[in-house]
């Protein structure tokens, strides 16, 4: 009997994939059994090197083919042209993981109002605009899955970190919304579009507040299990939302933060 | 080892309240399909009898707890004794055990103390009184999880609708409370909240909950199974205290399910 959680046959892409969370990511949908591409974030080559030895990963774990492409994400000629030639070369996009998640970390009183356009653009409108792309073609043939990570700052207040919260709080309220839109199918096709968020608490290897030593510490002693998510943490959450078994899923938050938001 | 290796059960043991009927009986046959043995808990015990011989005859233990009225701490704590003798261990506790009916529509002047104290007794008491059964065995043996179950009205409200909000709303909060208390004791809770979920041969229900609901259709219960599987094995190690919804976008949606789509402009 096939595993429940299998996604073999699948073809998932990983957007933003330069992240060693992302990296943790790809690589479990391909041991879960699906094709895995990646993209960058950004048009660069440093990121290249890093979306390739992804895939390279991915390839070792589990076998699995895929395409690595380079390329602006905020950018949405590029995007659906990535997408476009993934589709034709692979196969077409059955999951999406919107993995992009970079935090800038500043004073609400020093931030320009380039530095608020910047992170919302990195962080929800590449987000928006991969989802439009590759949900265009899952809403027409019918089934798809758009996982989307969303920071537990989305919802609590965290000091310097208004511009990162503004940008998860959109992606969580676009995330719900296109669950709704494109969820309603005909009752008899089970197998249908669902748009659901990967939450995180505070992670080792996520660029933002816990990259400072002292804070860190402070984290591990107030997260409940005593310790920050680690990527690898993620990886049963994402094959989970990007199964089958989540044909009911939609719309939703599904955090994985070793309990913090829990706390008063 | 593979990531679909984690989600695995293999040599536990679990409690499931609720086990004969419903969502409680699909996440038995979820836990008992990775490898998990069950005790499968329920007032009738011909529902219990049932799914026990289907999961033995998959070559997993059952132990029968028909007849248990978890409502009834002096009951709760002989099944779990009772459980930890006959089985050696509980590793995973499934407090599914409740009901919706008891005075829903009455107005609040119209509802008895009866009325009350079922319904937060069946839902509510009863999942406190289980995991205060199992938890210091749990300690002992050095974790465990234990999965509430909540529903979408956990977090919303409805008219002349008291005692199943209040007691799904407070499951919720006991999640919450056992996550951050037993953390360091390497004990997860968790919480599962699912939408509508009609019973299986009740097609009318099904049809009219297709047109109000926003996935265009209610739960089917075998898809939820998986769920308490997931929330149950290593594959979730580090989620904790979060309460897993599967409505297909009832609380997402809110109270404008079906028909409210505002116009495009232009």
């Amino acid at each position: 009997m096939a595993h429940v959680f299998s996604l073999a046959g699948k073809h998932a892409l990983v957007t933003g994939a330069t992240t060693p969370l992302a990296r943790a990511l790809a690589v479990a949908l391909a041991e879960a059994g699906a094709n895995v591409s990646v993209t960058t974030t950004r048009d660069q080559r440093a990121e290249e090197v890093l979306a390739n030895s992804i895939l390279n990963e991915c390839w070792a774990a589990a076998g699995v083919s895929g395409h690595a492409k380079t390329l602006d994400l905020a950018d949405p000629n590029a995007v659906e042209g990535a997408i476009s030639a993934l589709e034709r070369d692979v196969a077409p996009i059955d999951i999406l993981v919107n993995a992009t998640h970079e935090a800038n970390v500043k004073p609400a009183l020093e931030a320009t109002l380039e530095d608020w356009r910047t992170e919302v653009d990195r962080n929800a409108t590449t987000v928006f605009v991969a989802c439009q792309a590759a949900g265009r073609r899952m809403v027409a043939r019918g089934h798809g899955r758009i996982i989307n990570l969303v920071s537990v700052v989305h919802d609590r207040a965290v000091p310097n970190c208004a511009l990162f919260s503004a940008s998860q709080a959109a992606v969580l309220g676009l995330t719900r919304t296109l669950g709704i839109e494109w969820g309603r199918g005909d009752a008899a096709v089970l197998p249908r579009v669902t748009v659901n968020a990967l939450g995180l608490g505070f992670y080792d290897g996520v660029a933002g507040p816990q990259g400072d030593e002292q804070l860190h510490a402070i984290l591990e002693r107030y997260i409940p299990l005593r310790r920050l998510g680690q990527p690898a943490d993620v990886q049963g959450a994402v094959v989970y939302l990007a199964s089958d078994a989540t044909n009911y899923v939609q719309g939703e938050l599904l955090m994985v933060d070793g309990a913090i938001a829990s706390h008063a | 080892m593979g990531v679909l290796d984690r989600f695995d059960l293999t040599g536990q043991v679990a409690i499931v309240t609720g086990a004969g009927t419903g969502l409680g009986r699909e996440f038995a046959r979820s836990l008992a399909g990775a490898g998990c043995d069950i005790v499968g808990v329920g007032r009738r015990g011909e529902p219990i009898e049932a799914i026990g011989e289907e999961i033995r005859a998959t070559g997993r233990r059952f132990l029968a707890a028909g007849g248990t009225d978890v409502t009834d701490s002096a009951q709760v704590n002989a099944m779990v004794a009772r459980a930890i003798a006959e089985l050696g261990r509980v590793d995973i506790l499934v407090n599914n055990a409740g009901g919706g009916g008891a005075g829903r529509g009455k107005t609040l002047p119209e509802l008895t103390d009866e009325d009350w104290h079922q319904g937060i007794d069946t839902n509510l008491t009863s999942a406190f009184y289980c995991a205060r059964a199992v938890v210091s065995h749990m300690v002992e043996r050095g974790g465990g999880r234990i999965i509430n179950v909540s529903s979408a009205w956990g977090y919303r409200g409805g008219r002349n609708n008291f005692m199943y909000p209040v007691s799904k709303g407070g499951i919720l909060q006991l999640t919450k409370a056992l996550a951050i208390t037993y953390a360091h004791d390497n004990i997860r809770a968790t919480c599962i909240s699912p939408g509508m979920f009609p019973r299986a041969g009740d097609p009318e229900r099904a049809a009219a909950l297709a047109q109000v609901l926003p996935a265009g259709r209610a739960g089917l219960p075998h898809e939820i199974g998986p769920l308490a599987l997931f929330l149950a094995s290593p594959a979730s190690d580090y989620l904790s205290g979060s309460a897993v919804i599967m409505d297909g976008g009832v609380v997402p949606a809110g109270v404008t399910p079906a028909g409210v789509v505002p116009r495009a402009e232009g």
